[in-house]
């Protein structure tokens, strides 16, 4: 209890743990974790650009929209998405001058409250040109544009 | 106080200190723009974007191809009007992305192209094909002058005749065969088909033989349509 030296240790090692504690609280606010709301919306973007892409390679997606065929696209869609990802679907026929909504039917999973409190919704817009309908060698092939907006949040 | 002040020991902890802070400091900066990075520049949102419209204007290509294969009439126009409605609609469909597609039909080569359309029928090898060069420039991520092709092609050649039989190849792009082909995707001219099989050959690969309901005289006309809708009609052998 006597000795007197190395008190100015103890208030320097106080210090250099608080210049500690305020690097790693600074790095702490500036790093984007893979759990933090920024990356989930962008990680959602993805996700659903790649799964409408995925879809339109194999030439499922054009045939369920231009045929109307919506309980097919829910079905490719909870298929494809994971469990807990919902999901709002709307295509839109593009004219000269219009957009006009094509599906009175909606194009959804989860509950629809999802998408009003969730504070990361994903918005992706996808589009179609045109699909050949017909029959035997009779087909139907004309540039008939449509835009596909698909909302997506974690349930 | 002073006693405090004066007393000198202590000093390779605070130096020591003070380098480990300068180090966790130094990390904490690369760690934040490692991390930033990503948010800056979504490639692989981009990188779909891209896909998409590319996958898009393949699309149209073949779309087109199959309206001008639906009739005789040797509407070469199609292809270029459809692509000028395509151009206009992109910049309404992916708002804010500034994208701008710019597209050189084909027009000559070894397929004779008329405003990015060929086709050289009732010939016992016959085709029908398009192809366009785009450019695509996507002004929010500063990418310009990315390069791509779109191309359709579909041919069939009537091999022989025997009896009631027809054999005949049908090939795509690259002279990739076309295996998925059924009954109901053949046509001859005057006959009915009352069976249909498909065998390899060594030279010629898959082999589709058409049997007609009656004997078949030379030339015959065969007329086929692939998933896609694109149609030949050859005539021969």
């Amino acid at each position: 209890m006597k000795n007197k030296n190395g008190q100015m240790r103890v208030i320097e090692t106080i210090l250099a743990s608080f210049i500690i504690v305020f690097a790693l609280s600074f790095a702490n606010i500036l790093a984007i974790t893979p759990t933090s709301q920024k990356y989930e919306a962008t990680e959602l973007e993805k996700l659903g650009y790649n799964v409408l892409h995925d879809l339109d390679e194999q030439g499922l997606l054009a045939r369920f929209v231009y045929t109307e065929e919506w309980d097919d696209i829910v079905a490719a869609l909870r298929v494809t998405l994971p469990i807990d990802v919902y999901f709002n679907m709307t295509v839109y026929y593009l004219d000269d001058t219009n957009v006009t909504k094509v599906n009175q039917k909606p194009i959804s999973y989860g509950y629809p409250e999802t998408f009003v409190t969730s504070k990361n919704i994903a918005s992706i817009t996808y589009g179609l040109i045109g699909y050949p309908i017909g029959n035997n060698s009779t087909y139907q092939a004309t540039y008939d544009p449509r835009i596909i907006i698909l909302q997506l949040a974690r349930g | 106080m002073k006693n405090l002040i004066k007393n000198k020991k202590g000093q390779f902890v605070i130096i020591a200190m003070l380098m480990i802070a300068i180090m966790i400091i130094s990390v904490g900066a690369i760690m934040h723009r490692a991390v930033t990075y990503y948010k800056h520049e979504p490639w692989e949102e981009y990188l779909t974007l891209m896909g998409n419209i590319e996958l898009n204007s393949q699309r149209l290509v073949e779309l087109s191809l199959v309206n001008y294969t639906q009739t005789e009439a040797n509407n070469t126009y199609v292809l270029g009007d459809n692509l000028q409605k395509w151009q206009k609609n992109l910049t309404r469909i992916y708002l804010g992305y500034g994208a701008s597609l710019n597209y050189t039909l084909a027009n000559g080569t070894n397929y004779n192209y008329s405003f990015g359309l060929a086709r050289n029928w009732n010939k016992a090898a016959s085709f029908s094909a398009a192809r366009v060069n785009f450019t695509l420039n996507i002004a929010s991520i500063g990418l310009t002058g990315y390069e791509f092709m779109a191309t359709a092609f579909l041919n069939l050649t009537i091999l022989s005749i025997a009896s009631n039989e027809v054999n005949v190849t049908v090939k795509g792009e690259d002279g990739v065969l076309i295996t998925s082909l059924q009954k109901d995707n053949f046509e001859v001219s005057g006959f009915t088909i009352s069976g249909f099989t498909s065998h390899y050959d060594r030279e010629e690969g898959l082999v589709y033989t058409i049997e007609c309901d009656s004997a078949v005289s030379t030339p015959v006309t065969v007329r086929v349509w692939d998933e896609r809708g694109i149609q030949v009609t050859a005539t021969g052998p």
